[in-house]
Parts: structure tokens; C-alpha cells; sequence
């Protein structure tokens, strides 16, 4: 166990060491989205179910930057260490295949929590942010960021190029945001974007997040949390598979 | 001076890359536990692809592995082998002293805090401790990637041209403390482009073409069998044939 232990901790320290780009950055982006389309615009827009529209995009904004940081710092860690091929320091070691998944999964957790915790610190001085379910918080949290923390490390592994892990987080994860009701309720929507917006994965884990902060939902928190499980078990199963079998990490 | 269970054995390892390369076929490789072992061969010779089969770095296609007694994928196996690669694979966020410690904790050692300022010393890296890795010179990484090799204490070290584009100083300096490690009973793979070097050091020496062993014996027994004067000479005829 040491050698994850150890793992997890360098992972987190290259969160620390490079905390402008890490957390102060999305920090700074996600706050801006606060203060632009909650506080500007939010006072020409109605409320959304009972709830004022610059606290209604808090958590999907939450879920926002945790979502997308999860995915690119593992996706850039594991790339680069593949890159400089200084993967090989951990690979020859005497660690478990499900140590080293577990380890390189971790620094993306520690990142996306390091910047949620900023976030709901600073909207709480911006707007008044409740937190009505915890534990359904605790578990959308958690079954998102394994989901996009082990999505970051696939793509860290199958990547050829930086191109690869950017094309993933700016053509695929960052729209899927836009559109998984961060700044709207899916109610809103017509037909046919409102049963579109069911197969979106990112809908069901903002939804979750969302039912955790506001105690308000477009469906069942029950569905939200199960189809971000559905999801996340495959996803870690298969930076699992990778790191048993060798494959894309070793010739 | 050796010991029962050989510190590496290869059997019929053979390794196809995807495109079909064929690096090694059958081969066959006994190590005795606490010598000091040359394996020489050209480029593209397989040397590499034995050393990270060996390392658990690549895919084995066929074949066995035992490192002293272990498959060469247990954890025995695996923390008692050191590797310092041919190219410098330094974790470019690490300063010198965490590359050492955060190794030694990967290999699950407990003093390493103390074994870490040892290998500075031993290394003469103390005025860069606290210098990250691609901030030190090519000399300074070669030997930070020498001092990790060494940092777990491996009883099997594996140097893949460890003094490719090294000083005459560093090259010195190494081949001391690796004579040094070895007398204390350290078994020691080694490739080299030096053959020289393989002379001075090795007390048996491998030569592989193609992935296939050609030849295994002392310097003085490679030259009679090949009749020639100098390990130069063995070489040149050994892959000519």
C-alpha cells in the first residue's frame, strides 16, 4: 500500500505545485460565469422553479469546473508521464495494477475538489447557496468525478498528442455542459431538445449535484445517481483493464 | 562466489512488437546471483527489449522470467530490481531530492528520507537537491537517474548505457561505486557501446544479434573462441558471422 500512498501523493503535489493553473484558474472562470450571467443577467431572468436564478446555476457551474478539471489534470499527468516516459518509474515498481489506477485517478479527485471547495466558498459570499441533501451531494460528487477523473486517465493513455486530450475536454465535455441544463432546467426546453437532453450523461450528474445543493430536480435523483454509476463503473473499469493488461502504456 | 537461485532467467522469451518486429526469439539467459554481466550487441540487438521485459515494461510475447527464484511480475521480483534506462525519464515536476524519495516510496521503502540524502551525496547532487529536474544538466540527470536506480537498495541493477555521452569524470566516479556495490554482492547487468568498458568490468559477457545469443563467455574466453586479440576484434567477428 505504500507505493499508493505515495502515488496519490505525487499526484496531488503536481495539483499544488502548478495551483495557478490547477485550481486558480478555473476558480477564476467559473466565478466569472457567476458573476456575469448570475448577478448581470440574473436579475432579467425569472425564477427557475422556486429558486433565484443566480443561485439556480451555482451547482451546475460546481459541477462545471470539477467535471472538467477531474478529466484534464489526469488526462495531462498520465500523457506527460507517458511522454517523458518517466510512467516507467511506476510501472516497473512493485504496485498492483489497481494501485497505480487508483493513484493516477486520485490527482484529478483532489483537483476538482480543491477547486468546489473554492467555488462554494466564493458563491456563498456572492449568493446564498443552500444545502439541503448532503448525501445525495456526497454521492453525485463522487460518481462524477471517478467517471471524469477515469475518462482523464483512458484518454491520457490512448492520447497521441496534447491535441487529443484538449479535442476530448473542449469537442465533447465542455458542450455537454452547456447543454446538461448548468444554466437552464431542461424544462424550459422544446421538443425535441428537452428528450435529447435525457441522453446527455452530464445532465443526470448536474441534475444530481444540483438536487444535493437546491433539494430541486428535472428527474429523479434515483436516475441522476444511477446513470452516473452506469457510467463511472465502465469508465474506471477500463483505465483498470488498461493499466492489468499493459496495453497503449507498455510496447 | 555465486549463489543457487540465478539472480535472471530467460526462458524462450520471445517478444513480436505489433507491427511484427521480432526483437527477441527464444531466448535463453541464465545470470548467476552477484556477478557482473555484459550483454553487447548493435543497435536495434534486442538489448533493450530483454531490459524492459525484464522490468515489467513491455509485453512479453511468449516465455519466462524469473528474477532470483520470482516471475519477473511479482512484487519480489519487481522491488529487487533497479533500472537506470538508456534515455532520461525524469519526472519533470519532482525536484532532485523528492524524484528519490517519491521512487523510494513507490518501491515501499521506509528510511527514505535518510537513503535519499545519501544518494545526494554519493552522487554530489547537494546544491541541487531542491532543483527539479529539467532545470539540471545533462551530467546532474544522468546521475540523478543512476541515484534512483540505486535508491531501493535493488540486489539486481540494470544499467542500459549507463555512460552514453557521460564525462570521463562521472564515468569514473560511477564505474567506482558500481565496482563497489558489486563486491558487496549486487548482481550487475549491464549494455554498453564501450567495449572496453564491458572488458574491465564484466566478469561474463553476452553478445546478441537480432534478438538471437551468439555467444557467452569471460572477455579471455571470447577472444580464444574467436580468435581474436581484442574484444573489438570478437565483436566485429561475432556479428560479421
Amino acid at each position: 500500500m505504500t507505493g499508493l500512498v505515495w502515488l496519490c501523493r505525487r499526484e496531488t503535489l503536481r495539483v499544488s505545485k502548478l495551483w495557478t493553473q490547477t485550481v486558480l484558474a478555473p476558480v477564476i472562470s467559473s466565478i466569472l460565469f457567476i458573476l456575469v450571467f448570475g448577478l448581470s443577467l440574473g436579475g432579467r431572468i425569472r425564477e427557475v422553479g422556486s429558486v433565484d436564478y443566480e443561485v439556480f446555476i451555482v451547482p451546475g457551474l460546481i459541477t462545471m469546473g470539477m467535471v472538467q478539471a477531474a478529466y484534464a489534470n489526469n488526462a495531462s499527468s498520465i500523457f506527460q508521464a507517458r511522454f517523458d516516459r518517466y510512467v516507467n518509474d511506476v510501472l516497473s515498481a512493485p504496485m498492483r495494477p489497481w494501485q497505480m489506477t487508483l493513484g493516477y485517478t486520485v490527482g484529478g479527485i483532489f483537483r476538482a475538489l480543491a477547486i468546489g471547495a473554492s467555488l462554494l466558498v466564493l458563491s456563498a459570499l456572492l449568493v446564498d447557496v443552500p444545502l439541503e441533501r448532503p448525501f445525495a451531494l456526497l454521492a453525485a460528487v463522487t460518481f462524477g468525478l471517478v467517471l471524469f477523473g477515469a475518462l482523464g486517465v483512458v484518454v491520457g493513455i490512448y492520447a497521441e498528442s496534447w491535441d487529443h486530450t484538449t479535442f476530448i475536454a473542449n469537442i465533447v465535455i465542455l458542450p455537454l455542459a452547456f447543454v446538461g441544463g448548468v444554466f437552464y432546467s431542461i424544462d424550459v426546453l422544446p421538443s425535441p431538445w428537452e428528450e435529447l437532453s435525457h441522453f446527455n450523461p452530464v445532465f443526470y450528474l448536474v441534475n444530481a449535484v444540483r438536487f444535493g445543493f437546491l433539494g430541486e430536480d428535472d428527474v429523479s435523483i434515483w436516475l441522476s445517481l444511477g446513470v452516473t454509476l452506469a457510467l463511472a463503473v465502465p469508465v474506471y473499469a477500463w483505465s483498470q483493464w488498461l493499466f492489468t493488461t499493459g496495453r497503449r502504456l507498455k510496447p | 562466489m555465486f549463489r543457487d537461485v540465478p539472480a535472471l532467467e530467460l526462458r524462450a522469451l520471445t517478444k513480436r512488437y505489433d507491427d511484427g518486429t521480432v526483437a527477441l526469439e527464444d531466448f535463453d539467459l541464465e545470470i548467476p546471483d552477484g556477478a557482473f554481466f555484459g550483454l553487447l550487441g548493435p543497435n536495434g540487438a534486442g538489448k533493450t527489449t530483454l531490459i524492459s521485459a525484464v522490468c515489467n515494461l513491455l509485453r512479453v510475447t511468449a516465455g519466462e522470467i524469473a528474477v532470483f527464484g520470482e516471475p519477473h511480475d511479482s512484487m519480489e521480483a519487481r522491488a529487487s530490481i533497479g533500472l537506470a534506462e538508456q534515455d532520461i525519464n525524469l519526472d519533470r515536476f519532482l525536484t532532485v531530492r523528492e524524484t528519490l524519495v517519491y521512487h523510494g516510496g513507490y518501491f515501499g521503502m521506509e528510511d527514505l528520507e535518510r537513503r535519499a540524502d545519501e544518494m545526494i551525496d554519493i552522487f554530489g547532487l547537494g546544491s541541487k537537491r531542491d532543483t527539479r529536474a529539467p532545470k539540471l544538466s545533462g551530467g546532474q540527470r544522468r546521475r540523478l537517474l543512476l541515484a534512483r536506480a540505486l535508491m531501493h537498495r535493488p540486489r539486481l541493477v540494470i544499467l542500459d548505457e549507463p555512460t552514453a555521452g557521460v564525462d570521463f569524470e562521472l564515468r569514473t566516479e560511477l564505474w567506482r561505486y558500481i565496482r563497489r556495490l558489486h563486491s558487496e554482492g549486487t548482481t550487475i547487468l549491464l549494455t554498453t557501446h564501450y567495449l572496453e568498458e564491458a572488458e574491465q568490468l564484466c566478469e561474463e559477457i553476452a553478445l546478441i544479434r537480432g534478438g538471437r545469443l551468439i555467444a557467452r563467455d569471460s572477455a579471455e574466453g571470447l577472444r580464444e573462441h574467436f580468435s581474436a586479440e581484442r574484444l573489438q576484434d570478437v565483436y566485429v567477428k561475432a556479428m560479421a558471422s
